[in-house]
C-alpha cells in the first residue's frame, strides 16, 4: 500500500516536471523562435549527461538514508578523470583509460562508503572532508594544467550523435538511469534502499543488510561519477583538473528539485531526469536571450526554494 | 496546489527572463566571451566593445560564467554559436576547452576567434592579442628588477591554477629570470583561487617564510588587492615591492601607499574595442592589414599573418604618479 | 549513527587531541622551518583567522541545533559590501560598521525565517539562498570592485585596549557570551535539546522554532562582526568574497567536536579546530608545500581525526560486548 502510494507520488513529480520542462521550452521559444530546432535539443543533452550521472549518484546516496549525501561527487569526476590520464602518460595502454576511470571512481566511493558505513562518520563530514582531498589533489597532482592526449576514437564516441542524441547521453546516462529506475522499483534492492531510507531501524530489525547495501550505494556512486569523468575526457578532449567544480552543489540541486526528500526514503530516479533537464534547458534558455549569466544562480536558488515550500505546504495538507 | 504552486514558481523565472529579453535586430551580431563577469578589468573590455559595437553598427552581445568555471563557459560559447551569432570572441579559460565548439562553430559558419586569453591549436582564426604573453612576463621581470636589483627573492600569487593564460605569463617570467638574471630568484608560484581573502593569506605566509623577500607578483588581477593588503598589514612597504597585473582602478590606492612599486596592464577598454573591430572584419571577410590604424583607437594594431595575432601594442607600465591619468 | 561515549569524556577527549595537535604541529614546523616560532608569524596566522573564527563560533551553534549555513560566507560578503559602500560615501567607520553587523543579523533573519518557516532542512534551504546571495553581491557591485577603500575603519580597529588588540577582544567577548548563554541559561538547553531531537524538544514544551529562528540570527551577525574585520583588513570587496568560508567553518566546527547530528557543541573546540587548520595551512608553505595542497591537508586532517574517533568508538563497543 505505501509502495503503491509511493509509486503515485513519483509519477506526480514526474508529470509536473514534464509539464514545467515543456512550458520552459514553449515559453522560450515564443520568446526566442530560433531556439527551436534540433542542435538546440544536442546541446541540452550534451550539457546534461554528466550532470545527470552526478546527480543519479546523488539520489541514490540520498534515497538510501541514514543522513545520506556525497558532496564528494564533483572532486571525484575530477580525480578519476585526472589519475586515468595521470597512469596513461607514464605509460598504462590508452585503451585502459576507460576502465581505470570508473575503476578509480568505484575505489573514490568505496572510500565513502567505508567512512561511513565503518567508522560511522556522518555522510555529510565523510564527504565533506573527501571532497577536499580529491578536488585538491585532482589540482595539486597536476599543477592545475590541463591533460591532453585522447585518442581520436574516444572523441568520436564523446562528440557523437546519432539523430541528434549525443552518443554519451544515449549509450551511458540513459540505461544508467533506466537500470536504475528498475532496480528502485521492481527489485528487492529497490525496497531495500526505500525502506532504509524511510526508517533504519525497522529495516535493520527485518534483516535489511543495511550497512552492506549502503556501502555499495555510495560505491555505485562513486562509480557514476567515474562515468561523468570518462564522459569530460572523451567530450572536451583532455582531463581538467576542475572539471567536477560546484557539480556537488548542482547535483544536490537537482535532486531536490527532482522530489528526493533530503532524509530520504522518498524521490524516484525519473523525477531528477526531470529536473538536470529542466535545470539545462532553464540555463540554456536564458543564455539563449542573452540574460546576464548571475540571474541563473539567483533564479536557481529561488526555484529551489519555491518548489520545497511548494512540497511542504502540500505534505502538510495530505 | 502542488502543480499549482510548482508552475507558478517556474512561470516567475520565466517571466525573469523575459524582462530581459533582447528583440532581434538585423545588424551583425559580435559576441564576446570572458572568463569571469563580475570583474572591473572585463567589465572595461565590455565597455570598449559596446563603444566599436556603436561605431561599427554591430550588435554587442556580452556573457561569460559567474565563477570562472570551464564547462560553464563552453556552455555559453555553444549557446551563441547556437543562436546564429556573426562572430564570436572567446577569453579562453583552458586552451583545450574549446576544441568541441570549434568544429560546430565552422559548421553553422560562425566566425570564431580568441581575445585576450589564446586557444593556439584550436582551429581559431585569430588571436586578439593585449601583448605577446612573452613581452608581459618580461616587462614585469624587467620593471621589477629595476627596482629590487637583480639579487632579489621574488614570490608570485597567481589566482585559478587552471587558467592558462595566467600560467603562460609565469612561465615567461621564470624563462626571463634564467636567461637575464641569474642572481635573481624566483620562488615556485602559489595559487590563491580567486578570493581576495585567500590571496593576503598565502602573501603573509609567503612572507613569513622569506624574511628576504625583495617583491611579490600578483598575476591574476583577482589576486592584486589581498596581495597589496598583506604588505600593508605586515607593514613591509619599502621592504618588499609588489607588482602585477592590475588596472589603474583596482591599483590605485596600493600605488600611492607604496605597496605597489608599479603595475603592468593595457587598456581593457581598447583590447574590447579591437576585438569587436576584429569581428566585424572577418564578418566582412576583409583581411588585415600588417599595421591597422583604427578609428577610435589611440595606436594601430599590427597583424602578424603567421602566428595568426592581431596585437594591441605594448602593455603601459603604471605607477605612482601616473596612475591618476587613467580610468579603468 | 549515535555516539556510544558518555557526551562529557568525548568533548574533553577531543579538545585535549586537538590541543595536543596543535603543539606538535607548531613543535614540528619550529625545528623545520626557522621563520616559524616568530612573534611576526604568530600574528599572521591569528590576523588570517579572525574571520574564520567568528563565522565558525556561529556555525558551532548551528551544528549543535541540527542545522548548518552554507550561505554565511556570502552573508558576511554582503555585510562587507554595506561596510565598504558606506566608508567610501566617507561615513563615519564606526557607525558603518554598527551598519555591517545589522546587516548581518537582517540575513540571518531572512536565512532563520526561510529555514523555519518555510520549513525547509537547512542545508537545502542554504543552498538555495546562497544563489540568491551571490546574485545579490553581483548586483550590488555591478562588476566593479570596492577596492583601496578608506583606511578609517582600519585605523579605529588598530587600537589596543591594554595592550591587547581590539579584535582578540571582540572573540573573547563573542566567545564568553555564546559559553554563558550556552551553560548558563535556557537558551543553551533548549538549543541542544532541539539538536538532539526537535520532536521532543517540542513536546517537552520548547519553543523550537523561537530557538532555531535565534540561532540563524546570532549566526548572521557574527558573520556581520566578521566583515567588520574583513575590511578592516583587506579594505576589499570582490564579486567572489566569502566563498570558501562556509565549508572551512563546518570543517573547523566537526574538528572540534561539535557533533551535526546536534545535541553537543564545544566552543573552545571549534576554537582550536580553527587555529590548527591555520596553522597547518602557514606551517606547510612555510616548509616548502605548494599551497595547492592546502585542501588536501584539510580533508586528510577532518578524516583522520573523526576515523581516530570512530575507531576508537568501535573499538569500546567491542569491549563493552566483552565483558557484557
Amino acid at each position: 500500500m505505501i509502495a503503491l502510494r509511493r509509486m503515485r507520488g513519483q509519477n506526480l513529480v514526474l508529470a509536473i516536471l514534464a509539464a514545467l520542462w515543456v512550458a520552459t521550452i514553449i515559453g522560450l521559444s515564443a520568446l526566442s523562435p530560433a531556439m527551436f530546432n534540433a542542435g538546440t535539443l544536442t546541446n541540452i543533452l550534451q550539457f546534461s549527461t554528466i550532470l545527470s550521472l552526478v546527480a543519479l549518484g546523488q539520489t541514490l546516496v540520498i534515497l538510501s538514508g541514514g543522513a545520506g549525501i556525497d558532496l564528494s561527487i564533483g572532486g571525484t569526476v575530477s580525480l578519476s578523470a585526472m589519475l586515468a590520464m595521470l597512469a596513461f602518460k607514464t605509460g598504462m595502454p590508452i585503451a585502459l583509460v576507460p576502465p581505470a576511470c570508473i575503476l578509480i571512481g568505484l575505489l573514490l566511493g568505496a572510500i565513502n562508503g567505508l567512512l561511513v558505513t565503518r567508522l560511522r562518520i556522518l555522510p555529510l563530514i565523510a564527504t565533506l572532508g573527501t571532497l577536499f582531498i580529491y578536488s585538491g589533489s585532482a589540482l595539486a597532482l597536476t599543477g592545475g594544467a590541463a591533460m591532453s592526449g585522447v585518442p581520436a576514437w574516444m572523441l568520436a564516441w564523446g562528440r557523437g550523435t546519432i539523430a541528434s542524441l549525443p552518443l554519451p547521453f544515449i549509450t551511458i546516462a540513459l540505461p544508467a538511469f533506466i537500470v536504475a529506475g528498475i532496480v528502485l522499483l521492481w527489485t528487492a534492492w529497490g525496497r531495500w534502499i526505500y525502506a532504509m531510507g524511510f526508517n533504519e531501524r525497522s529495516a535493520r530489525l527485518v534483516g535489511i543488510p543495511v550497512d552492506r547495501v549502503r556501502f555499495l550505494i555510495y560505491t555505485i556512486s562513486g562509480g557514476l561519477g567515474g562515468l561523468a569523468g570518462l564522459i569530460s575526457l572523451a567530450w572536451l578532449g583532455s582531463g581538467r583538473p576542475n572539471i567536477g567544480q560546484n557539480l556537488e552543489l548542482e547535483s544536490l540541486t537537482a535532486a531536490m528539485l527532482g522530489g528526493v526528500a533530503i532524509v530520504g526514503g522518498r524521490g524516484g530516479v525519473g523525477g531528477v531526469l526531470a529536473a538536470v533537464l529542466l535545470l539545462v534547458t532553464l540555463k540554456t534558455g536564458l543564455l539563449r536571450l542573452n540574460v546576464n549569466t548571475v540571474w541563473q544562480v539567483g533564479i536557481v536558488g529561488i526555484l529551489l526554494i519555491a518548489v520545497l515550500i511548494a512540497d511542504r505546504l502540500t505534505t502538510h495538507r495530505r | 496546489m502542488k502543480d499549482m504552486v510548482r508552475i507558478f514558481a517556474t512561470a516567475a523565472a520565466i517571466a525573469t527572463i523575459g524582462v530581459g529579453a533582447a528583440f532581434a535586430q538585423e545588424k551583425p551580431k559580435v559576441a564576446f566571451v570572458p572568463q569571469i563577469v563580475g570583474i572591473p578589468y572585463f567589465n572595461a573590455m565590455e565597455a570598449g566593445g559596446k563603444k566599436a559595437a556603436a561605431d561599427l553598427g554591430v550588435d554587442f552581445i556580452y556573457s561569460g560564467p559567474v565563477d570562472g568555471n570551464p564547462v560553464d563557459q563552453l556552455q555559453i560559447v555553444q549557446n551563441l554559436i547556437d543562436q546564429g551569432v556573426n562572430a564570436l570572441a572567446v577569453s579562453v579559460l583552458d586552451a583545450s576547452a574549446i576544441a568541441p565548439v570549434a568544429e560546430a562553430a565552422k559548421a553553422k559558419g560562425v566566425k570564431l576567434f580568441t581575445s585576450d586569453s589564446d586557444a593556439p591549436d584550436s582551429g581559431r582564426l585569430v588571436y586578439v592579442a593585449q601583448a605577446t604573453d612573452e613581452g608581459l612576463g618580461d616587462a614585469i621581470i624587467d620593471e621589477l628588477v629595476k627596482r629590487v636589483g637583480e639579487d632579489a627573492k621574488i614570490g608570485i600569487v597567481s589566482g585559478e591554477a587552471t587558467a592558462s593564460n595566467l600560467n603562460a605569463w609565469i612561465g615567461f617570467m621564470q624563462k626571463r629570470a634564467a636567461a637575464r638574471y641569474p642572481k635573481l630568484k624566483l620562488l615556485e608560484p602559489q595559487y590563491a583561487g580567486s578570493t581576495a581573502q585567500r590571496a593576503a593569506q598565502v602573501s603573509s605566509d609567503l612572507m613569513a617564510a622569506n624574511p628576504d623577500l625583495k617583491g611579490l607578483i600578483a598575476v591574476a588581477s583577482s589576486t592584486c588587492p589581498g596581495v597589496a593588503q598583506a604588505i600593508e598589514t605586515a607593514g613591509k612597504i619599502g621592504q618588499i615591492t609588489a607588482t602585477g597585473y592590475c588596472s589603474p582602478n583596482t591599483a590605485r590606492a596600493y600605488l600611492k601607499s607604496g605597496a605597489f612599486g608599479f603595475t603592468v596592464l593595457w587598456d581593457p577598454s581598447q583590447l574590447g574595442y579591437l576585438t569587436v573591430w576584429a569581428g566585424k572584419q572577418l564578418i566582412d571577410g576583409k583581411a588585415f592589414e600588417a599595421s591597422n590604424t583604427i578609428p577610435g583607437m589611440t595606436s594601430p594594431a599590427t597583424y602578424d599573418a603567421a602566428t595568426g595575432i592581431l596585437l594591441l601594442g605594448p602593455p603601459a607600465i603604471f605607477t605612482a604618479e601616473n596612475v591618476d591619468k587613467y580610468d579603468f | 549513527m549515535i555516539n556510544v561515549l558518555p557526551r562529557g569524556a568525548v568533548v574533553e577527549k577531543r579538545e585535549l587531541l586537538l590541543l595536543a595537535a596543535c603543539v606538535l604541529a607548531i613543535a614540528l614546523f619550529a625545528i623545520a622551518s626557522p621563520f616559524f616560532a616568530t612573534a611576526d608569524n604568530a600574528v599572521t596566522i591569528l590576523r588570517n583567522s579572525v574571520e574564520l573564527l567568528l563565522i565558525s563560533l556561529g556555525m558551532s551553534l548551528l551544528l549543535a541545533m541540527g542545522g548548518v549555513d552554507v550561505s554565511i560566507g556570502t552573508v558576511m560578503g554582503l555585510a562587507a559590501f554595506v561596510i565598504g559602500r558606506l566608508l567610501t560615501a566617507a561615513v563615519d567607520p564606526s557607525l558603518a560598521a554598527l551598519a555591517g553587523i545589522l546587516a548581518g543579523t537582517a540575513l540571518g533573519m531572512v536565512t532563520g525565517a526561510v529555514v523555519v518557516f518555510g520549513r525547509i532542512p537547512a542545508i537545502v534551504a542554504t543552498l538555495g539562498l546562497l544563489g540568491v546571495y551571490k546574485a545579490a553581491i553581483y548586483l550590488a557591485l555591478g562588476g566593479a570592485w570596492l577596492s583601496g577603500l578608506p583606511p578609517t575603519l582600519t585605523e579605529m580597529l588598530q587600537v589596543r585596549i591594554v595592550g591587547v588588540p581590539i579584535a582578540v577582544i571582540v572573540i573573547a567577548l563573542s566567545y564568553g557570551v555564546i559559553w554563558l548563554a550556552m551553560r548558563r541559561t535556557p537558551f543553551g538547553l533548549h538549543l541542544l535539546a532541539v539538536g538532539n531531537s526537535e520532536e521532543k524538544a517540542r513536546l517537552q514544551g520548547v519553543n523550537t522554532k523561537l530557538i532555531q529562528f535565534s540561532t540563524f540570527v546570532i549566526s548572521g551577525t557574527l558573520a556581520g562582526v566578521a566583515a567588520v574585520f574583513y575590511i578592516g583588513t583587506y579594505r576589499n570587496v570582490e564579486m567572489t568574497i566569502g566563498s570558501t568560508l562556509a565549508l572551512d567553518a563546518i570543517a573547523a566546527v566537526v574538528l572540534g567536536g561539535t557533533s551535526i547530528l546536534g545535541g553537543k557543541c564545544s566552543l573552545l573546540g571549534t576554537v582550536l579546530g580553527v587555529l590548527l587548520l591555520r596553522i597547518l595551512q602557514n606551517g606547510l608553505l612555510l616548509v616548502g608545500v605548494p599551497s595547492l595542497w592546502q585542501a588536501v591537508v584539510t580533508g586528510a586532517l577532518l578524516i583522520g581525526v573523526l576515523s581516530i574517533e570512530g575507531l576508537s568508538g568501535r573499538l569500546q563497543l567491542k569491549f563493552a560486548g566483552a565483558t557484557q
